[in-house]
């Protein structure tokens, strides 16, 4: 079975690809134009149209026990109103997992990254995405507060220890990468600090932040796992936050290491309000440290719920909360803070930070480098994604929100001096050749042969935003399931994952901890195929090492 | 494979899921209840009431919608209970029927024992309001009445936060000594069960917490609720949004605690037709007469009137695999099978139901 998309524009950056042409599916894959006068089995037109690779989103809080305790938290903010689809269940209950996959396939999103799944928590995120439909997706497991890690380095145990330690976690958790959230935050917030940086120690294991951060840095490049360390840094969201933001980006130190929505790093203390921009010293830091990614964590403006596994950021935003209602939850490691918030254009610090976000993605030089999140829902929900392409491309469009915000927070920034638009190639860049590249997903992001099939064709309008909100065409594994912006059928996806090489020394020695310090099996703690309720959920990923 | 009933007699399995199908399709208000069931069990349950447009509730929703109602109208702080033993040097525990909540409480939070892993020595333990049960040594027990639980822990949050308080049931001296023993926690735990505590109770206790936050560290422990109600609402949160009392009746998910509570729908003889769930083994109400019940319930499971349709499923955890709370960790675990069996399970019995109900489509 051949399917044709013939006669698109076709904008595949990982080819250098932008010309108009026909795409050809076969069995769920690419495959190279077949000789001229082959006949397709289902030809689709695409005149007038983009094509572009399904797009990856390698940083949205979509699943777990997180989201879910938000979810009950705020029942009044997902109302659903819609009669059911008769071919989609629940895909119209407000705010579900089956909401979740129908809203990513719609904007052509193919490929989501849940990136904070605390390792005890795993078979939930896995279980919430089984249920998410369409959409491939992947986990990051959260390590750096955790009593085990910092064991280890209490101990002055070996660099392969720790390279054990995390390959058994990758695996029981059966996640894509490791990331590491305010490392030792939560701890110093347990012992009743309110404030915790990089050069801090944690007292109960006298190791630093950085030292955390640098240590899964090594664990994770040196087991060849293609996502690097993922770092949610500390002091997130405070007047002079670029500084920790720097000083993590200098600790990089040439291995590769990924700064998770850095715009809530890039405020400064200049101006009357002592609250300003630092999106440009950010931007020149990432631009000139070719080892770093980031991605954005834009703000727009609207009600939303902050979800994290930063405890002590939460905690100390608990008084902010809009409407005043919040979770803190602790546990035997990071826990995790949900603290409903509502960004306001009137307000001054919402308004720089929807600034700052922008400037980011504007003045960092490269797409390879630089991705395009909310930290959903963190910033906006995903759904603001089409709004945020808008911006990215129309310098007018931004003068005109420009102008309706506060001029005193305007000042602060540099956006509105700014004029560079994205081109649909670097929007493409950004959102499917570059994630799939640091993901380590080499039939991803791109449409050249071999290819897992999964494309978005969209309408070339002038209106970016109704572009990019409804796909004409979106197919996953070569199978149509949006046409119209609307989802025609489901189909259910995979989670990524790798499995470095082990010392399978380490698997008696989690067996015993486990017995030790919580009288329970580490059986609890994997993600058996079976639990999960799909057949195959998984798909393996390979590692360097 | 495993037993069923049709009528009170034994009938082939087959039969009765196809009985059940046909009760099903000719309900105009179908209600699922029990629901005790682990998250495979939950999953299909929604699917199904999705399907035929009925309600689900769970046997345990009252203590549960108690805390929930406190978690989304004031939020909440929440600890496991893994990390209380490891982490609180004090604990208060609230109300008479933790242990018979929690029958694992004393292990979990390693009381009148080192406990596992070595949790923390010298703990300050003030009981209030406390069951029978052995003492522990060290406890400082503060009796009263349970139902002048509000009014205790309200003058104990004011005396916290240095007001003045009037008569509360207890001595004053006991309420300032609470007070004091709580300030000087460097990590304090507050345990309850919602059995025991009105959701205006819960919300004053989780202000204490709150307010202890400002200069130490303190969170709440909920003694979750039985057969596996945790489980299932996290299931039901993410299929739906929302907590159990959600009903489909007009096509997308309704949540409303009363309207959808399964007892009263019972009673008012709104429901005409029961699926009622209980794969842990707990009994079932007494249903009026003429109702239309179809049991899948365990083979110890007590059963009220006899149901028309009754099918044994097995229970999680000891005839199949399944995936349930754990509470001593705090979340979803997959538990294997002790004593493998080939009764159905929960998850296979509803989609052997649905397959047999006319018109069947592509399920969630």
């Amino acid at each position: 079975m051949k399917t044709r998309i013939a006669g698109g524009r076709v904008i595949d950056p990982a080819h250098g690809r932008d010309g108009i042409g026909d795409v050809w599916i076969s069995d769920g894959r690419i495959i190279e134009a077949p000789p001229p006068g082959t006949t397709a089995d289902a030809t689709y037109e695409a005149d007038g149209k983009i094509v572009m690779a399904g797009a990856i989103d390698i940083h949205s809080h979509i699943a777990g026990w997180n989201v879910n305790t938000a979810r009950l938290l705020l029942p009044e903010f997902h109302r659903a109103a819609a009669m059911r689809p008769a071919a989609t269940p629940l895909s119209n209950a407000g705010w579900s997992t089956f909401a979740t996959g129908c809203l990513y396939a719609q904007m052509g999103f193919t490929t989501v990254v849940e990136p904070a799944v605390a390792p005890h928590y795993a078979l939930h995120a896995h279980l919430e995405l089984a249920d998410t439909p369409i959409i491939d997706k992947a986990t990051l497991a959260v390590l750096g507060n955790d009593d085990f890690l910092l064991g280890l380095m209490r101990g002055r145990e070996s660099a392969s220890a720790i390279e054990d330690y995390v390959a058994w976690t990758l695996d029981a958790t059966r996640s894509l990468g490791i990331k590491v959230v305010n490392a030792g935050g939560s701890l110093a917030l347990k012992a009743n600090a309110r404030q915790f940086s990089f050069d801090d120690v944690v007292s109960q294991y006298g190791v630093t932040s950085r030292e955390i951060v640098k240590t899964l840095q090594r664990a994770t490049h040196g087991l060849g796992v293609p996502h690097p360390l993922h770092v949610h840094c500390n002091n997130l969201g405070m007047a002079g936050s670029d500084a920790t933001a720097l000083m993590t980006i200098a600790a990089a130190e040439g291995l590769p290491l990924h700064l998770a929505h850095l715009q809530f790093y890039g405020y400064g203390k200049e101006g009357a309000r002592g609250f300003s921009s630092a999106a440009p010293r950010l931007a020149e830091a990432v631009n000139g440290a070719k080892c770093v990614t980031i991605d954005v964590g834009q703000v727009m403006f609207g009600q939303t719920v902050t979800i994290s596994l930063d405890t002590l950021r939460q905690f100390n935003a608990r008084g902010q909360a809009r409407p005043r209602k919040w979770v803190i939850r602790e546990d035997d490691a990071n826990g995790a803070g949900i603290v409903p918030y509502d960004y306001r254009a009137s307000d001054f610090h919402n308004a720089v930070q929807w600034a700052v976000g922008l400037e980011l993605f504007l003045l960092i030089d490269d797409p390879w480098r630089v991705f395009f999140t909310t930290d959903h829902p963190n910033g906006a929900p995903f759904t603001t994604y089409p709004e945020i392409f808008a911006l990215l491309m129309d310098r007018d469009l931004r003068a005109q929100q420009i102008a309706a915000l506060p001029a005193d927070a305007m000042a602060v920034t540099t956006l509105p001096a700014i004029t560079r638009e994205y081109s649909l190639t670097e929007i493409a860049t950004m959102t499917r050749a570059a994630p799939a590249r640091l993901l380590g997903l080499a039939d991803r992001g791109h449409l050249g042969a071999g290819a897992i099939a999964d494309v978005a064709v969209y309408a070339d309008e002038r209106d970016r935003a109704k572009m990019f909100r409804a796909a004409a065409l979106v197919f996953k594994d070569g199978e149509l399931v949006v046409r119209d912006g609307v989802v025609t059928r489901y189909r259910w996806g995979r989670a990524l994952a790798v499995r470095p090489e082990r010392d399978r020394a380490i698997d008696r020695c989690m067996t015993r901890y486990y017995e030790d310090r919580y009288g329970l099996s580490d059986a609890f703690l994997k993600v058996p195929d079976h639990a999960v309720g799909r057949p195959e959920p998984f798909e393996l990923v390979r590692c360097a090492r | 494979m495993g037993r069923a009933w049709i009528g009170g007699k034994p009938a082939a399995l087959e039969r009765a899921l196809a009985a059940a199908a046909g009760l099903l399709a000719a309900s105009r208000c179908p209600l699922i209840a029990g629901l005790g069931t682990d998250v495979a069990g939950a999953r299909a349950a929604i699917g199904l009431a999705e399907r035929i447009g009925g309600v689900i509730d769970h046997m345990n929703s009252d203590a549960l919608l108690r805390d929930l109602a406190v978690l989304r109208e004031a939020g909440m702080m929440a600890i496991t209970p893994n990390e209380a033993r490891l982490r609180a040097d004090t604990l208060l525990l609230v109300g008479p029927s933790l242990e018979k909540e929690a029958p694992d409480l004393r292990r979990w939070l390693g009381l009148g024992s080192s406990g596992n892993g070595g949790g923390a020595t010298n703990r300050s333990l003030v009981r209030l309001c406390p069951g029978g049960g052995a003492t522990i040594p060290g406890e400082r027990i503060v009796a009263c009445d349970v139902n002048q639980l509000l009014v205790v822990l309200a003058a104990l949050r004011a005396r916290l936060a240095g007001r003045p308080v009037g008569k509360s049931g207890i001595p004053a001296k006991a309420i300032e000594e609470v007070a004091t023993l709580l300030k000087a926690a460097r990590f304090g735990v507050a345990v309850w069960s919602a059995v025991d505590l009105d959701a205006l109770a819960i919300e004053m206790l989780c202000g204490i917490v709150a307010d202890l936050n400002v200069a130490t560290r303190f969170s709440g422990l909920a003694i979750p609720p039985g057969n596996n109600a945790t489980g299932v609402l996290q299931a039901c949160g993410w299929m739906t949004g929302f907590p159990m009392r959600t009903g489909f009746g007009r096509g997308h998910p309704e949540h409303d605690p009363w309207r959808h509570d399964g007892a009263r729908m019972i009673a008012a003889g709104e429901a005409d037709c029961v699926v009622w769930i209980s794969a842990y083994r707990a009994a079932a109400p007494r249903w009026p007469d003429g109702l239309s019940v179809i049991a899948l319930a365990t083979g110890e499971a007590t059963l009220g009137r006899g149901p028309a349709v009754q099918i044994e499923v097995g229970q999680p955890g000891v005839d199949h695999d399944g995936v349930e709370q754990c509470p001593a960790l705090g979340t979803l675990v997959a538990v294997a099978a002790t004593r493998r069996s080939e009764t159905i399970s929960v998850a296979d019995a509803i989609a052997a139901i649905m397959a047999a109900m006319p018109g069947t489509q592509v399920a969630a």
